[in-house]
This record gives structure tokens, sequence and C-alpha cells, in this order.
């Protein structure tokens, strides 16, 4: 592998600083590639081993059991069982669905305006990946709860 | 000069190419992304993109957004179309593994402090990116017009329905009525392959373009 120095300024730099690189292409690109064929080859892999499924047709006047979201919902489900208090005039159910959605979502929007913090140095960070790795935590949790409350 | 020198000047007298080229082969990657493979997730999200719009386009030469024809529509392609089995099983990993692969994306911005000063609006811009990416997930489900499509789809527009305030005009703009019905299949059907992929690509270019602009962030 062969490496070149390059000079690069860094936008928050004043100083140019020398950091080592490799040249985008070839050097970069295959490694790129290498990757690209292994996941695709997975996918080709699962889906062959795996069909997408299909079940009987649409009917509205029959509710099947269990009915599962695809699993990247499940933790809002989780949250909206987990959740039978009401607040003052809020009723269990709004805030159920308020918070794993607007609220979630709302702060991960402001994540880079909340956290003022300027290092990135992870020791330096110890609010922030406590607070990751809670919210990863809790999103785990409400999965797990809606698979078990169903 | 070969045959190989004489296109290429017959191009680069024209278009400059030479330029063009020298600066997107030379532009260093950085050793600490090229060697760490976390820095991997944002292209191997893309690549599942990529995968999907390629599926996706021979799908819907098949597939018929109506109730009665979607479910024979899917049948149709698992069993008589050649390859279709193969061609949905793709579509459907690459929309599970892109989902999987821009949250772990995101996750490695988040431990690493990445979006901080300048790169707060890329960090925007990936917030967007993920709720599409979601959005992509839950309007795909219901096309098969299967047991699970149909309830799923009702559950989901229902929860979305009861957010105070904007949830009456949500439910409104994805159901198009009272019930899932026809209305609702033409109107999930023409957001996941018109509304989506474009405002998604949009939004991938001002990504791209950010990383390209800010350069990657790493320590010194
Ligand atoms: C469709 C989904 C997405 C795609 C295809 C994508 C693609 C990429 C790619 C290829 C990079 C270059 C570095 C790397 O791969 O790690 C990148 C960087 C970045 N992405 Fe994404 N991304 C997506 C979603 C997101 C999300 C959900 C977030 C955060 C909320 C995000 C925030 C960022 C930031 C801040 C950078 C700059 C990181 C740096 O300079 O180190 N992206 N993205």
């Amino acid at each position: 592998m062969s490496l070149i120095e390059i000079e690069k300024h860094e936008i928050e730099e004043e100083r140019p600083v020398r950091i080592r690189g490799l040249p985008f292409f070839p050097h970069f690109l295959l490694r790129e590639v290498v990757v690209m064929c292994l996941i695709a080859g997975s996918l080709i892999l699962m889906a062959s081993l795996y069909p997408a499924g299909l079940l009987k047709p649409a009917d509205p006047f029959d509710t099947p059991t269990p009915i599962y979201p695809e699993w990247y919902f499940l933790y809002v489900f989780g949250f909206l069982k987990f959740w039978t208090w009401d607040i003052g005039p809020l009723p269990a159910k709004v805030i159920g669905v308020t918070l794993p959605m607007v609220l979630w979502y709302g702060l991960l929007f402001m994540v880079p305006f909340i956290d003022r913090n300027p290092s990135s140095d992870i020791r330096k960070r110890k609010v922030a990946v406590a607070l990751g790795i809670i919210a990863i935590l809790g999103i785990l949790y409400f999965t797990y709860f809606s698979i078990v409350h169903h | 000069m070969n045959l190989e020198d004489r296109i290429f000047k017959w191009f680069d007298e024209r278009f400059k190419i030479k330029d063009l080229l020298t600066s997107v082969i030379k532009h260093p990657a950085p050793e600490y992304a090229a060697t760490n493979p976390l820095y991997c997730l944002g292209g191997i999200a893309f690549l599942c993109f990529m995968i999907l719009v390629t599926t996706g386009v021979f799908l819907a030469m098949y597939y018929k957004p109506t109730p009665l024809e979607a479910y024979k529509s899917v049948e149709h392609i698992m069993t008589v179309v050649p390859m279709g089995s193969l061609v949905r099983s793709i579509h459907h990993w690459a929309a599970n593994t892109m989902i999987a692969a821009v949250m772990l994306h995101m996750m490695r911005i988040y431990f690493m402090g990445a979006y901080k000063k300048p790169r707060e609006l890329n960090w925007v811009v990936g917030v967007t990116l993920l709720l599409i990416t979601t959005t992509f997930g839950f309007s795909g489900y219901l096309l098969p017009w299967d047991q699970l499509a149909f309830w799923a789809t009702k559950i989901g527009t229902g929860i979305a329905g009861s957010i105070p305030v904007i949830g009456e005009y949500i439910s409104l703009i994805l159901v198009g009525g009272t019930d899932i019905g026809a209305e609702t299949m033409t109107r999930f059907f023409t957001i996941h392959v018109m509304i989506l992929p474009i405002t998604i690509a949009i939004l991938l270019l001002l990504h791209f373009a950010m990383v390209r602009i800010q350069g990657i962030s790493g320590r010194l």
C-alpha cells in the first residue's frame, strides 16, 4: 500500500496540517470495491436463502395476530404499550406517540446545537457518550418490550 | 500516439477532463478513514440505495398498484417472472440492510463527534435522510397488499394520525380516505417510487457535497 504525504487545510484549522493519506484512485477505490462486492454478495446470499415473504391476500374484515411492523418501528409500538400514564390534560396515548416520534426526532435534529462541547475526543465527552448509550439502550428496551407484550 | 491517447485527447480538448480527473483521482482519503471500517457505513448505505433503485425499477415493471391486482402481480413476480423472486428478495434485504447501515453510520458520527463545527448542517441533512429511509420502508410495506401489509399499515397510519395537531393531516395525506384502500395504495406507490427517491437524491447530493467541501473529520 503506497502512502502519500499531503498538505491539507482543515476548515477549522488556521495552519496547514500534514496528514497521511491514500490517493482516492486506485487505492481507496479498490478498498471500496472489495467492500461493495462483500455486501452485494451477502445480499444475494440472504435473498436466495430467505426470500421475501408473501402472506395471504389482505382482508379488511379479518384481523390477523400477531401484526408486526418493520423492526425499526417496533420501539414506537413498545413505547406506546409501555406508557400508560396521563399527565395533566395530556392523555397517555398522545404522550405515547409524541415522545418516540416527534420529541425523539426533534432531539436528534438538535444534537449539534445542544452539544456545544467542541472536543471530539471521546474521553472528554462523557455526558454526550452516556446520553448516547442511554438512548440506544432505551430503543433496544422498547423494541424488546413490543415483542414480549404482544 | 495510440488510440487510447487519441480518444482521451479528443475529449480533453473539448471538456478539459484532465483537470477534473486529476482532482478526483488524486483527492486524498485520510489514512485513518481508509483503514477504519466504521467509515464504510455511509458508503454501504449508499450502495444499498443504488441496489434498491435498480431492483425497484425492475419490480415496477410488473407491479400493479391497485387493491385488486397488487397481490396477484407480486405473486406473479415471485412465481412466473424469471429471476423475479430473486430481484424482489434482494430489494427486501437491501432495504433492511440500508436502514441498519444508516443507523450504525449515525452512531459512528455521534460517538466520534463528527457532527461538530463545521458539520452541524450535515448532521441535520443526515437526520432527514434517516427519516426518509424509514418512510421508504413504511410506504413499501403496504405495496404487496397481503395481510401483514394491510394491517401493519392500518395500525401505523393510526399511530401517525394520533400525533397532536399534525397527525390528522398526516393521516389524511397518507390514507386519502377513511380506510386503507385504492386511494391509499396509489398514494403509497407515488410516495415510494416518485416523491421519496427524488427527495433522497437531492439530499444525498447535498450530503456528499458537504463531506467533500468540509473533508472527513478525524483525529489530526
Ligand atoms: C441515506 C443515508 C445516508 C448515506 C447514504 C450517507 C452517506 C455518507 C457517506 C458516504 C459519508 C462519508 C463518510 C462515511 O461514510 O462515514 C457520510 C458522512 C457523514 N454523514 Fe452520512 N449518510 C447517510 C445518513 C446520515 C445520517 C442519518 C446522519 C446523521 C444523523 C449522517 C451524518 C453524516 C455526517 C455528519 C457526515 C460527515 C462525517 C465526517 O466528516 O466524518 N449521515 N455520509
